[in-house]
């Protein structure tokens, strides 16, 4: 059996890695003793994967989780186990209980969603009417571990729209991402595009961002969830 | 995380995880539940601080009474100090928020010299005023424990007092002192609850203690000046570790600490004897925690931290006497959980390889072994107790075994010390690769030598001797650096100049308060790192407060001079000390008195105990 779960990061732990995350949840796999598979051979390891890395600094409500169990377990039990185990810094949302052999959840993950709250130091209705109207918007993405070399793509292909309300002076933005198998892009990314290309005077270092939702598309291309019990 | 560090600084500085907090186990009590608050504060990074046990015990120790509330507070980065004091954000602590001013104790653990001015930082960002006369009626009391109060005299500006040893059962009587201080009212202010815990055993109040000195500098008497004070102030110290309550719900960090694994402590003090060691005497005596109540506190910890990893910890692991059975029993116990067994050091024999070996099924990447001395006559000088063909046996098994790499640490500056001990070095390390050619029949052994500079501590056979000066020390490396001329020896070494500023704190005496002051004023902190340390810095802090440095760390001390330290006591006689110095000068070995005849230290009769060893099964 495969137990999935949708857990969270909260705000005060944000700036914990994607590895720190991903060894606090196997301690807390271990403590919370669920009967959980192991990798054969010299050095094992605990079979459970985590869908999508978080960029450092960034909370989520939709982190998945994929624990693969050496025997069938009730759900709620396996939830509620956990669910003491887990620091204060992440919660469990939902969850399900499938096959072993059910495809991995990030395999039918399309997209993301995202609700920023940034200072911003002026209206900026125009910067982001401007961007939600191009046609295009080319953007200098960093490659991972390339000692600076970039590769250009066009921002409107995952992030077509963003809506925008300001009030206080702090600007609050909704949008989903998509997830290709070309890849994706970073909600922070969308920041800089919008402070550098579009002007929008926003005070990029104090962004709170949140991933809100992680999705599949149904056979009809609308948004789905992608736990099976919520189907 | 501290509620109050907001999102643009923590994306602005190096290492945000750092401020983290909210790791299982990290308890948070209510302002109803906190009758006495407690910061623990550790002066150094949190990567550090996590990674030390005595942290762990009384965290744990102190939020298991009710009443009591422990919190823990850590330095800033230099980058995090910055901000905050650009922000006025105020030093707090992890699990409330709560600003350091704001606690009825604020405690320091001194691990080691070079954070001094790591405290005086923290209290100033937490708003404490730094020094205690100044301290106001409402303020914290400032508290300090751990190896270095043994001489806290450089400290004595800053702390109101410290608890001196075992911690477990002190921290708690001076926090039920505190609240029973509070109920009355708070009688006769900071000075009544002073007198007060000065009567707690093994608490040390610096004012309450006169302190006169002879023209020259050199101490002349220490006076109590406080009815309550005792003249001496023995520590403290827990008889039988078994009954005595083990953190066994540690916090559990996001995977930021240096040591982030179970730390099992098999027992505490150590009796080989090493006269450069200071642990080795403050700890005594040795007292061994029953193999069947390590089982059941390994269990507890598994299960309630899920580490995948215990370590074996104490100050020499290998000389527990059920430690053979004791690992069995542990890889039996969790092979199906899949958990390993680590040993933090290794005793140069092969008993020793040959556990780790057994424990250590996955890396064979190095081993590290400390023969403290290149030369026999310089291990002889120090107690080590250990010989060339000890090392080549070691090696010899590590290298059957598989392993190609072997890290030898080393002293320089040792008292005594020739230009052939020194080269002695070089060839020890090369005997280790030439073995390695023997046992393989091929070349190819990685060998490092990692050499530190000698520091004479206080409450060791050494506490008399003269420190190496900069440009000795500076030589003595230049010469090893000449004679390591061949291939695969990597050869590491530490800075002399920070060797130096811990030699003069180590035995410093109150008037170093002010170079300390005056230091940290000139920007001090994080002097046991690289990029905090500055030489100059403290050169000119030295000259300011007008003092000489080599006073405290070149000088050679006369027999009968009264040391500063010597009010605050392990329990180890004087004379036994000078003797072990004299021992040393001809190159006279001490055994050891674990398992042997009393070697006349005065530890055990001066704070009524026993050594405390299961090798027959039967306590001593």
């Amino acid at each position: 059996m495969k137990l999935r779960l949708q857990i969270t990061k909260e705000s005060g732990i944000r700036f914990i890695s994607h590895l720190e995350y991903q060894a606090t949840l196997e301690k807390a796999i271990r403590r919370a003793k669920l009967p959980v598979a192991y990798s054969q051979g010299y050095n094992p390891h605990m079979k459970f994967s985590l869908a999508s890395a978080l960029g450092v600094g960034i909370t989520s409500d939709c982190e998945f989780v994929e624990i693969e169990l050496t025997e069938d377990m009730e759900l709620a039990k396996a939830m509620a186990q956990l669910s003491k185990a887990l620091p204060m810094g992440i919660h469990i949302k939902d969850g399900d209980m499938v096959e072993k052999k059910a495809p991995k959840l990030m395999a039918s993950a399309a997209g993301a969603e995202y609700v920023v709250k940034v200072p911003c130091l002026a209206d900026p209705s125009d910067g982001i009417h401007a961007f939600n109207i191009a046609a295009q918007v080319i953007f200098a993405k960093p490659i991972p571990k390339s000692h600076g070399k970039t590769k250009e793509i066009d921002v409107k292909n995952f992030i077509p729209v963003v809506s925008g309300k300001y009030a206080d002076n702090v600007l609050e933005l909704k949008f989903s991402c998509k997830i290709t198998l070309k890849g994706s892009m970073k909600a922070a990314e969308l920041l800089l595009v919008l402070k550098d290309q579009f002007h929008v005077p926003i005070v990029y270092e104090a962004a709170d961002i949140r991933r809100v939702a992680l999705y599949g598309l149904n056979d009809l291309g609308h948004k789905r969830p992608l736990l099976s019990k919520a189907q | 995380m501290h509620k109050d560090l907001p999102i643009d600084i923590l994306n602005s500085v190096e290492k945000p995880e750092r401020y983290t907090g909210m790791e299982f186990g990290s308890v948070i009590k209510t302002p109803e539940e906190t009758e006495v608050s407690v910061c623990l504060a550790f002066p150094d990074t949190y990567e550090v601080g996590m990674s030390y046990l005595g942290f762990k015990i009384l965290y744990g120790i102190l939020n298991d009474v009710q009443g009591i509330a422990a919190e823990r507070a850590f330095a800033p980065w230099m980058d995090m100090e910055g901000k905050m004091r650009e922000r006025k954000i105020p030093l707090s602590s992890m699990e409330t928020s709560r600003e350091l001013s704001q606690f009825s104790l604020v405690g320091f653990t001194l691990q080691y010299e070079l954070s001094y001015t790591n405290i005086i930082n923290m209290l100033d960002l937490g708003n404490i005023t730094v020094l205690s006369k100044e301290r106001r009626e409402e303020e914290p009391f400032v508290m300090v424990g751990g190896p270095c109060v043994f001489n806290c005299e450089p400290l004595a500006d800053f702390i109101d007092f410290a608890m001196i040893g075992d911690g477990e059962d002190i921290i708690v009587e001076v926090a039920q002192a505190y609240k029973k201080w509070q109920q009355e009212g708070k009688p006769g202010g900071r000075k009544g609850f002073l007198s007060r815990v000065v009567q707690i055993q093994g608490v040390y109040v610096p004012a309450f203690y006169d302190i006169t000195y002879y023209p020259d500098g050199k101490i002349q008497e220490v006076k109590p000046n406080n009815k309550y004070a005792p003249k001496k102030i023995l520590k403290r110290v827990v008889k039988d570790l078994n009954t005595v309550k083990y953190p066994t719900h540690p916090i559990v960090p996001y995977g930021t600490a240096v040591h982030d694994r179970i730390m099992l402590e098999l027992f505490r003090g150590c009796s080989r004897g090493c006269r450069f060691c200071n642990a080795g005497i403050i700890y005594r005596p040795v007292r061994e925690r029953r193999k069947e109540v390590l089982e059941k506190l390994a269990r507890e910890l598994v299960d309630n931290t899920g580490y995948d990893e215990i370590s074996l910890f104490s100050l020499s692991t290998a000389d527990y006497s059920c430690l053979e059975d004791l690992v069995k029993d542990l890889l039996n116990e969790y092979k199906e959980e899949r958990i390993g067994i680590s040993l933090p050091s290794l005793r140069i024999d092969s008993f020793s390889v040959d556990l780790a070996q057994e424990v250590q099924t996955v890396r064979k990447s190095g081993l590290t072994f400390a023969p403290e001395a290149g030369s026999q006559r310089m291990r002889d000088v120090i107690n080590k107790g250990v010989t060339k063909e000890d090392l080549m046996n070691a090696v010899e098994a590590a290298f059957k075994n598989g392993w190609s790499g072997v890290k030898l640490y080393f002293m320089i500056g040792l008292p005594g010390e020739t230009d052939e001990d020194i080269v002695e070095i070089v060839n020890l390390a090369k005997s280790v690769q030439y073995k390695y050619k023997q046992v393989t029949g091929h070349g190819g052994a990685r060998v490092t030598v990692s050499v530190s500079n000698f520091v004479p501590k206080p409450y060791t056979p050494f506490q008399w001797v003269g420190q190496n000066t900069k440009a000795e020390f500076d030589r003595k490396h230049m010469l090893l650096k000449n004679h390591i001329n061949v291939k695969n020896i990597n050869y590491q070494y530490h800075d002399s100049t920070t060797s130096l500023i811990e030699g003069v704190f180590a035995r410093g005496d109150r008037h170093c308060g002010k170079a300390l002051y005056l230091a940290w004023q000139m920007g001090a902190r994080f002097d046991g790192w690289s990029e905090g340390f500055s030489f100059e810095r403290w050169e000119k802090a030295f000259a300011e407060a007008g003092l000489d440095m080599s006073f405290y760390n070149a000088r050679v001390r006369e027999k009968d001079e009264v040391f500063p330290w010597e009010h605050v006591s392990p329990g180890v006689e004087r004379s036994f000390l000078w003797r072990e110095y004299e021992k040393s000068q001809r190159a006279e070995l001490t055994h050891d008195c674990r398992r042997s005849t009393c070697t006349g230290c005065g530890i055990c009769q001066n704070l009524d105990m026993k050594i405390i060893d299961w090798k027959d099964d039967s306590a001593k």
